[in-house]
């Protein structure tokens, strides 16, 4: 997506450490959070001060209890689907750029074209209208949405390779087709790597978009962006139910990000 | 003409699309569990009465009969009842789209010239301090949800420092009457979009602007001002421009986004309440809507990125 960085004088420690401190904060509470959350209290009234440090929710629940708990779906459905979009994505572009058959690579890349013309928040939420609510249903809708993306950079990736001189003097020598499969996938890794950060940032700005339109999750889930849509009625009243899950969101967002572009620049430079 | 022959080649391929992609969503509402038969008999779901409201909906044909029915309705230039409302679906979205488009088109307004502006900018002095500020800013907002951008914004501008309204209620379909509910709306819309295409153009200005061309321009004596804006801009902005294409499905998506946090009565609320309903005929009017409009974009970015630099593949 984004270019080679050509700046000569990078503005490098700064970034790493306010990118991987943004990442930590949510990043530890999504990990250690759930157990150290333990047994939820018994629900109190609504927006109030409660026991907890940051009062009570839309329905009296401790919000620092959610906030514990609510990091780890966001997190693990982001990579799910991402992990599930490359197992699916890599070997069909992989196929798509060795086969020697235009008809196979327009049969295999139109469909995702078209695909990629439906705006994706409408696949959205026409897919997770369909499918049960929770994580398990999100991670193959989100996955599905990356797909034909990831599937054009990895036949983009490995059609360098599949064009190049090696892989004509392995033909010539008649090596076989999972031989010059491997060396593909090996020589498209690197682009693969790079292009990893715009995908789980896009993951995660998905699975947080779609838990906050009340889409794919039960309406108590807890979730951070789900607390976010819930108590906003209480906005006035109670602001930090709202915005400590939000701020969180933000920071594991802008943390990835920063950290994932540095690693790119690095790699490039 | 070769310009002619693929706008003419493009252009029927995007139709194709834009009629598979309404089949596509067509397909999709079917397998969403219930229907509208069911939504509108409500908590008495009588067997008996939800029948009769699927015959009086012409629910009762096959799959295939009740699209290419739309369809045909389609092409003579009628969309439909809606199920729920009783009404056209046309004067449904006429209804709807008007605070949708003003988003739209504010925020595509400020927001090329805005990308560009920071791009150039930035690619001016490559790792000055200018440069670090822009670039920085921009990886950093790139990545953060439109809603959760909306709520800390929504919280220090209209809640604590009380400048703007935090929700658009009350101002109706038309937004453009009260300019201050507008101003955290757009601000959202804008924030993912401007980091992404003044990047690119950031990106590609230190690459022209270092090349052969814009080198020899310079020793011709041209000035700096006109090398970087006649000369480099134009090549410069050329993936930007296919980029700003792409932009419209983020721009669909945060609008159904923004639509949910300000309040906004719009086509993203429409979206959502129809799914909702399982309002078959307002679903394929929209995807209809949002398929066409993402097409002709991609159209118009791929001649104009043929326009600005011919050598490059436009049809890529």
């Amino acid at each position: 997506m984004t270019g080679p960085d050509p700046t000569p004088g990078r503005p490098g420690r700064a970034r790493w450490v306010l990118g991987g401190l943004l990442l930590a904060v949510p990043l530890a509470l999504a990990v250690a959070g759930p157990p150290a959350a333990g047994e939820p209290a018994p629900p109190g009234v609504p927006f109030a001060a409660g026991t907890g440090p940051l009062g009570t929710d839309f329905v009296g629940r401790d919000v620092w209890w959610q906030v514990l708990s609510g990091g780890r779906a966001v997190v693990t459905v982001a990579l799910a689907a991402t992990g599930l979009a490359y197992l699916a994505g890599a070997p069909l572009g992989l196929l798509a750029a060795m086969t020697r058959r235009r008809l196979l690579d327009e049969l295999l890349m139109r469909p995702l074209d078209l695909l990629l013309a439906i705006p994706s928040m409408l696949l959205l939420i026409l897919l997770a209208a369909a499918a049960p609510p929770g994580p398990p249903g999100l991670v193959p809708i989100v996955a599905a949405i990356n797909l034909p993306e990831i599937t054009r950079i990895c036949r983009a990736a490995a059609l360098e390779s599949a064009a190049g001189p090696v892989m004509e003097a392995m033909l010539g020598q008649g090596e076989g087709w999972w031989r010059r499969a491997g060396y593909a996938a090996r020589s498209m890794l690197r682009t693969l790597l790079a292009d990893l950060g715009v995908r789980v940032v896009g993951a995660l700005y998905l699975v947080a978009t779609a838990s906050f339109l009340g889409i794919g999750v039960p309406p108590d889930a807890a979730d951070w962006a789900v607390m976010v849509d819930r108590n906003r009625a209480g906005m006035f009243v109670r602001p930090e139910a709202v915005l400590v899950p939000a701020l969180l969101l933000v920071s594991l967002a802008v943390g990835l990000n920063l950290l994932f572009d540095q690693i790119r620049t690095r790699r490039t430079a | 003409m070769i310009m002619h022959g693929y706008v003419v080649r493009r252009l029927s391929l995007g139709l194709a699309q834009i009629v598979l992609v309404t089949a596509l969503v067509f397909a999709l509402t079917e397998a969403l569990p219930g229907d509208a038969a069911v939504v509108l008999a409500g908590d008495a779901p009588d067997p008996g009465r939800v029948a009769r409201l699927r015959h009086e909906l012409g629910l009762t044909g096959s799959a295939a009969e009740r699209y290419t029915g739309w369809l045909l309705g389609v092409l003579r230039g009628d969309l439909g009842t809606s199920m729920i409302a009783g009404r056209p679906v046309a004067a449904f979205i006429a209804e709807s789209g008007p605070p949708t488009a003003q988003l739209a088109a504010i925020t595509l307004l400020l927001l090329v010239p805005l990308a560009v502006a920071g791009g150039v900018a930035a690619a001016v002095r490559p790792g000055r301090a200018l440069d670090r500020v822009i670039s920085g800013t921009s990886v950093a907002l790139y990545a953060v949800p439109e809603f959760a951008l909306a709520i800390v914004l929504g919280a220090v501008f209209a809640l604590r420092l009380g400048w703007l309204p935090p929700t658009a209620i009350g101002a109706g379909g038309d937004l453009l009457a009260d300019p201050a509910v507008l101003v955290l709306p757009v601000l959202v819309l804008l924030a993912r979009p401007i980091c992404s295409i003044s990047r690119l153009v950031r990106g590609g200005m230190i690459d022209a602007l270092g090349s052969g061309y814009a080198a020899h321009a310079r020793r011709l004596g041209l000035a700096p001002r006109r090398v970087r804006w006649a000369h480099a801009l134009p090549n410069a902005v050329t993936p930007a421009v296919q980029q700003l294409a792409r932009t419209t499905d983020w721009l669909l998506g945060g609008v159904i986004t923004v639509e949910a946090v300000f309040v906004v009565p719009g086509l993203g609320s429409a979206l959502t309440g129809a799914v909702a309903a399982r309002d078959v005929p307002v679903i394929l009017a929209l995807a209809l809507l949002f398929a066409a409009t993402t097409v002709t974009v991609n159209l118009l970015a791929d001649i104009a990125a043929y326009r600005l630099a011919p050598r490059s593949d436009g049809a890529g």
